[in-house]
Parts: structure tokens; sequence; C-alpha cells
């Protein structure tokens, strides 16, 4: 490889790290409070505008969301860095999902998430009613 | 093979300045802007990838310019300042058809779509580049600028000057820009429209440096106010990793193309709008926005319902004495 190009390659990576730890000191991410009801059922309007939400989950740390709505149907939100992903699912492949050590994953939803149980029973119950 | 004067790498010590800028402002509260670190590694080693991917398929499409210049219409002076003024505009002209070709068409949308992945709106976001852009052939379509008789380097010159233009444009710091340059130029505004993902404002704001091409086109749409941008895509990746950004889109046609059933599937697989499919059970744009348009028309319907029974309430309300 030509060494000027290796220079600054290797410049490139140098300057990619501290830019990065420069973005990290200055602790600028959105603010993501944990969720209460009011918060997720705001993002879930955002993200399923054409679905009728009747029961809201939300995860033991405030940072998933399993909604029902439409009767049979899963709406799923979940914490990445300071955004969240929405998928949705059946309901019935959502809920069969087995909790262990504290936390369950989705393996019907796309992306698989973990969702911390904390003191929230699962399956959701006001959700299954 | 790249020109002896490339913008894009003179630039690079402005980029980093510049980001660097606009941390320190958000960070004492002077400009807005947000920075997730993971997301800015992200961007950022997805553009230090994305110099390494040109620079194994940069010969092949120097060469393929030479190509299409050896047997030009007509021979165009670089040294002419008319000559720079027709190739500003027709490169221009060029980038817009290519970034419309790369949202509307699944095949190219596969490689563009790293541009759009981060969930966030700040100058590293400029920096996310397609690795895969030599693959997915898009810069055909520069090819007939070299035809005309544009010398190749002169090409590759314009191309950098379009890049290195589109960097600061990056950014929710700046507002707005004078009312004829926003008229005018492609500018913050329109291209945070451009990465949004609100329904409204998918599939618009293709501009380069001149957003007179989506005005002319009939794909602009402008910044309101009432609906801040919520950045990403319709579908946003559940994950930070690298190489699923650089390539979810790309094993998403492969597994498509592998459970296709009839040629018609292949073709729209691969050159459909991104999200479409056989039974029309995925969201393409279209879908979105007619989704969204009827939404909108059934509270303004509500509205319109509402409004007689609430004037006859405040006539009443006055009639009798009461505010």
């Amino acid at each position: 490889m030509d060494k000027a190009l290796l220079v600054q390659l290797l410049g490139s990576a140098l300057a990619v790290a501290l830019l990065v730890g420069l973005s990290a000191w200055a602790r600028i991410a959105r603010p993501t409070a944990p969720l209460d009801e009011a918060a997720a059922r705001r993002l879930l309007a955002d993200e399923f505008p054409d679905h009728r939400v009747t029961a809201v989950w939300i995860g033991g740390d405030g940072a998933s969301v399993v909604a029902r709505a439409d009767e049979d149907l899963a709406l799923v939100l979940w914490r990445k860095g300071d955004g969240y992903v929405a998928r949705s699912a059946a309901w019935g492949d959502v809920v069969a999902a087995r909790p262990a050590e504290g936390s369950v994953r989705l393996a019907a939803v796309d992306g698989a998430p973990r969702l911390r149980l904390g003191q929230c029973p699962w399956p959701p119950q006001e959700a299954a009613a | 093979m790249k020109p002896a004067f490339d913008p894009v790498q003179l630039a690079i010590p402005f980029f980093v300045v510049a980001i660097v800028l606009e941390v320190l402002l958000a960070r004492f509260g002077k400009a807005r802007a947000n920075y997730e670190p993971r997301d800015a590694a992200t961007s950022l080693m997805m553009g230090l990838g994305s110099t390494i991917a040109g620079l194994l398929t940069g010969g092949a499409v120097f060469a393929a310019s030479l190509w299409a210049y050896e047997h030009r219409l007509f021979t165009i002076p670089m040294t002419a300042v008319w000559a720079w003024v027709v190739l500003f505009f027709a490169e221009d002209l060029t980038y817009y058809w290519f970034h419309r070709l790369a949202h509307e068409r699944r095949f190219w949308w596969a490689s563009h779509v790293n541009h759009h992945s981060s969930t966030h709106y700040n100058l590293t976001t400029a920096l996310r580049q397609t690795w895969t852009g030599g693959v997915a052939g898009t810069w055909l379509l520069w090819l007939p600028l070299s035809f005309l008789g544009f010398p190749p380097a002169m090409v590759a010159i314009q191309k950098g000057i379009s890049l290195v233009y589109q960097f600061w444009i990056h950014t929710e710091a700046v507002r707005r820009m004078p009312a004829w340059f926003e008229a005018v130029f492609n500018t913050p505004s329109h291209h945070r429209v451009h990465h949004a993902r609100n329904p409204r404002y998918l599939d618009a704001n293709y501009a380069g440096i001149l957003i007179i091409w989506d005005r002319m086109f009939g794909t602009f749409i402008p910044e309101d106010d009432a609906e801040p941008c919520r950045y990403g895509i319709v579908r946003n990746l559940p994950s930070f990793n690298l190489f699923t950004n650089v390539f979810h889109e790309w094993i998403g046609i492969a597994k498509d193309l592998a459970g296709s059933r009839s040629p018609r599937e292949v073709i729209g697989y691969l050159f459909g709008p991104p999200g479409w499919s056989p039974d029309g059970s995925r969201e393409t744009s279209h879908t979105l926005k007619a989704k969204w348009r009827a939404r909108e028309e059934r509270a303004a319907a509500e509205v319109r319902d509402e409004a007689p029974a609430l004037r006859q309430a405040q006539g009443e309300d006055l009639l009798q004495g009461r505010k």
C-alpha cells in the first residue's frame, strides 16, 4: 500500500476516534427519560398512527413498550441509543415469548429486542385482557 | 484514480473543524445539535470505509469516463469559464436525477440507504457515505457529461465541489438562510426535510446544490415548523453495527429474490420502489403518503363537522352574556 495513503488512513482513523470521544464528552444526546404511559402513547401515535391502541405495557426500565392494537397486533418499541426502534408482530407470537433472568427476548419481532421486566408481569396482564 | 485537485480531500480538515465546532457549540448551548456517540462513530466509520471502497472501484469508474471522453461529441476546454458554468448546472441536474433514482428504485436505494440510516441530523451524517455505490453503478449517470466533451477530471472536480457543498447543510444548527438563498440553493432546512421519515416529507428535496430542480420537477416540500422532522428511515435499524448499516438492504433484496416465484417478482423486488411487495402488504413511500393524506383529510373533516356546533355554542354563550 502507498505510504502516503496509509498515513492518510491512519490519520483519518485517529480523527474518527477523537471526534467520537469529543461527542461522548459533550453529552449532547437527546434526553431519554424512562417512559410513562403518556410518553409511550405519544411515541406509539408517531410510529403507528393508523392503529388503535387498546392497552400498553411498559418495560421495567422504562425503555420498551409493548402495545396491543387492532385485536391481534403487537406494537413494539424499544430504545436504541437515544431513540426508539418500532416494529409490529402478531400479538400471539409476541406474548408467547418466555422470560428468563429478568428479561424477555421477543424473537418474533424483527430485531429480536430483549426487554427488561423489573416488577412488570409477563405476559402483559392488562394488555392481554 | 482521482484528479490532482480533489476538493473532497482538501476539505477534510474543514470537515473535522466544523464537527468539533458543532459539538462544542451544542455543548455550551449556543447551537442546536444532538450527538449519540455510537451513531456518530457509525457515521464516521462509514465515511472512512467509503473512501477505501472508492479506491477499489475508482479506477474502473475513471477508466469508463476516459472511454466515454475518447468517443466525445465535442471538445470542451477545461480552462473556459463558460464550460465551468455549464458543467455546474449539468452536473447538478445529473445529481438530482441520480439522487431521485437512488430513493425511488430499490436496487439503488440499497446503496444509498446507508446515508439515511442515522436517526440524527448533524455534520457527521454528511460523512455517512455508501460503500457500494461503485457496485450499484450510479456513476454511469455521469458518463454522458464526458461523452458530451467535458474532461473526466473536470467532471470529477465538479462532483467533489457538490459533495463539499452538501456537507454544511447536514445540520440543525442553522434554521433558515435568507429567503433568496432558500429559493435557489439547497439549505439545511430543505435537506432536513429530505432526511425526515415523517410520511409527509418522504421522497422530497433531492437537490445537490440548487433546489431549483425540485421546484421544477415537483419534488420540493418546504420544512413546516409545526411538524418537526423525525430522522432516519421508515423502519429504523435495530443496531449500530457498521456492517448491518452498510449491507442490510442488499441482504433484504437477496432474501426477497430467493423467495421470488416469477420474473415479475424478481423485477419488482429489484427495481420497484423500496417497500414494494407482490401482494402490496409492505409499505412504500407512496402508500405511507396516501395514508397520511387520508388522516389529514379525516382531521380536516372532523374540524369542519364540529365547527357549526362550536359556532352555535359560542353564539348561545354570547346571547346569554357568557364569554
